[in-house]
């Protein structure tokens, strides 16, 4: 558990977690992106970008 | 082995690779490339040690400029930057399959609007401008008409990127609400799925229904030919039908039922493949995995 860095509730986050992920804050919405592990850090992820895709 | 993954952002088809390598005991070097500094001749740390990196980017201009970096520096990449170079833009993709004659929507490129709009007006309506960079069918416009091919025209010269001003206008394909996505090692097919939908678009970023779809000879010399046209790798290659529709009213008129066409409209070089994954009986990370250890094993060129 962790807090959500734009509305400030806890995020759930599940165990295997990987640095890179995107996890959603289900209160505000806001896209996370994991920055740690140990212990669990979470930024605002980045926007899309147009080149984005597969 | 040692396996690097260049990454900007884990998604579920990184997590499923990372799991299915590391219960194999493979050692997984992340490599975030917003982080690296790649240069010239000069590795960013830990890669030389290698024994072959799988470009996993998300934006397509750093899959293709880490890979072609990684290959310079004599790692085994996959896929390779040529593969990454060439699909990465729909007018090579394009030009590729229709070099190695491998069916593909008839297309045309311009880089003015007047000229733009002239390819437009040959083509017909319905037809469709694509952006040459993208996916997930994102900035896709189906023209029903010239007041709309006009304004989608000036938007784009007026609004975009640069790129936006190569206008990539191709055909449209009446196909029967989906498309069929393979993915494929080095053209030889992992799985397949259909992508169906009520709107033109029947991408899975877009939400259509995805369903195991069991593939033909026909498809899998296509899906051999349009690999080996972009150089082999890890791809996804999506097929239209471009005479179900028809088949289907001579079949029902009491006509002899004709074999379906195919078009190859796409090929991806950083695929996804949960969707497919979750509607297939195939372990599509195993089977990718399987796959990037032999081309470990056996060396990429690089």
């Amino acid at each position: 558990m962790t807090d959500c860095v734009e509305c400030g509730a806890e995020v759930s986050l599940h165990e295997d977690l990987e640095v890179g992920e995107i996890v959603d804050c289900d209160t505000c919405g806001q896209e996370l992106e994991v920055v740690d592990t140990e212990p669990p850090v979470l930024d605002r992820a980045p926007e899309l970008d147009e080149d984005w895709g597969e | 082995m040692n396996i690097g993954i260049l990454y900007s952002r884990i998604r579920k088809d990184e997590k499923l690779l990372l799991s299915e390598l590391r219960e194999r005991g493979h050692t997984v070097e992340k490599l975030d490339v917003r982080k690296l500094e790649f240069g010239v001749g000069d590795p960013p740390e830990g890669v030389a040690d290698l024994d072959i990196v799988l470009d996993r980017c998300l934006a397509t201009s750093r899959s293709r400029y880490a890979t072609q970096f990684v290959d310079s520096y004599g790692v085994p990449v996959v896929n390779s930057p040529d593969t990454a170079d060439l699909c990465a833009d729909k007018a090579k993709t394009s030009i590729a399959l229709d070099d190695a004659g491998v069916p593909t929507p008839e297309t045309t490129v311009a880089f003015d609007t007047d000229s733009a709009l002239s390819a437009i007006e040959e083509f017909g309506y319905p037809c469709v401008v694509k952006p040459v960079v993208g996916s997930w069918g994102r900035l896709m416009a189906k023209l029903e008409s010239r007041s709309a091919a006009e304004a989608v025209l000036e938007h784009k010269a007026t609004l975009g990127h640069y790129e936006h001003k190569v206008f990539y206008v191709q055909e449209y394909v009446e196909k029967p609400g989906r498309d069929i996505r393979v993915v494929a090692v080095d053209g030889e097919p992992v799985a397949a799925m259909t992508r169906s939908a009520d709107h033109w678009l029947t991408n899975a970023a877009k939400g259509a229904q995805t369903k195991e779809f069991e593939l033909t000879p026909e498809i899998e010399s296509l899906v051999e030919r349009a690999s080996d046209a972009v150089g082999g790798g890890l791809l996804g290659v999506d097929l239209m039908e471009t005479n179900a529709a028809q088949s289907a009213a001579e079949q029902s008129s009491g006509g002899e039922p004709r074999n379906p066409s195919y078009t190859v409209h796409e090929v991806n070089h950083t695929v996804e493949f949960k969707a497919l994954n979750d509607c297939v009986d195939v372990d599509v990370p195993a089977a990718v995995v399987d796959w990037l250890e032999a081309k470990a094993e056996t060396g990429v060129p690089a």
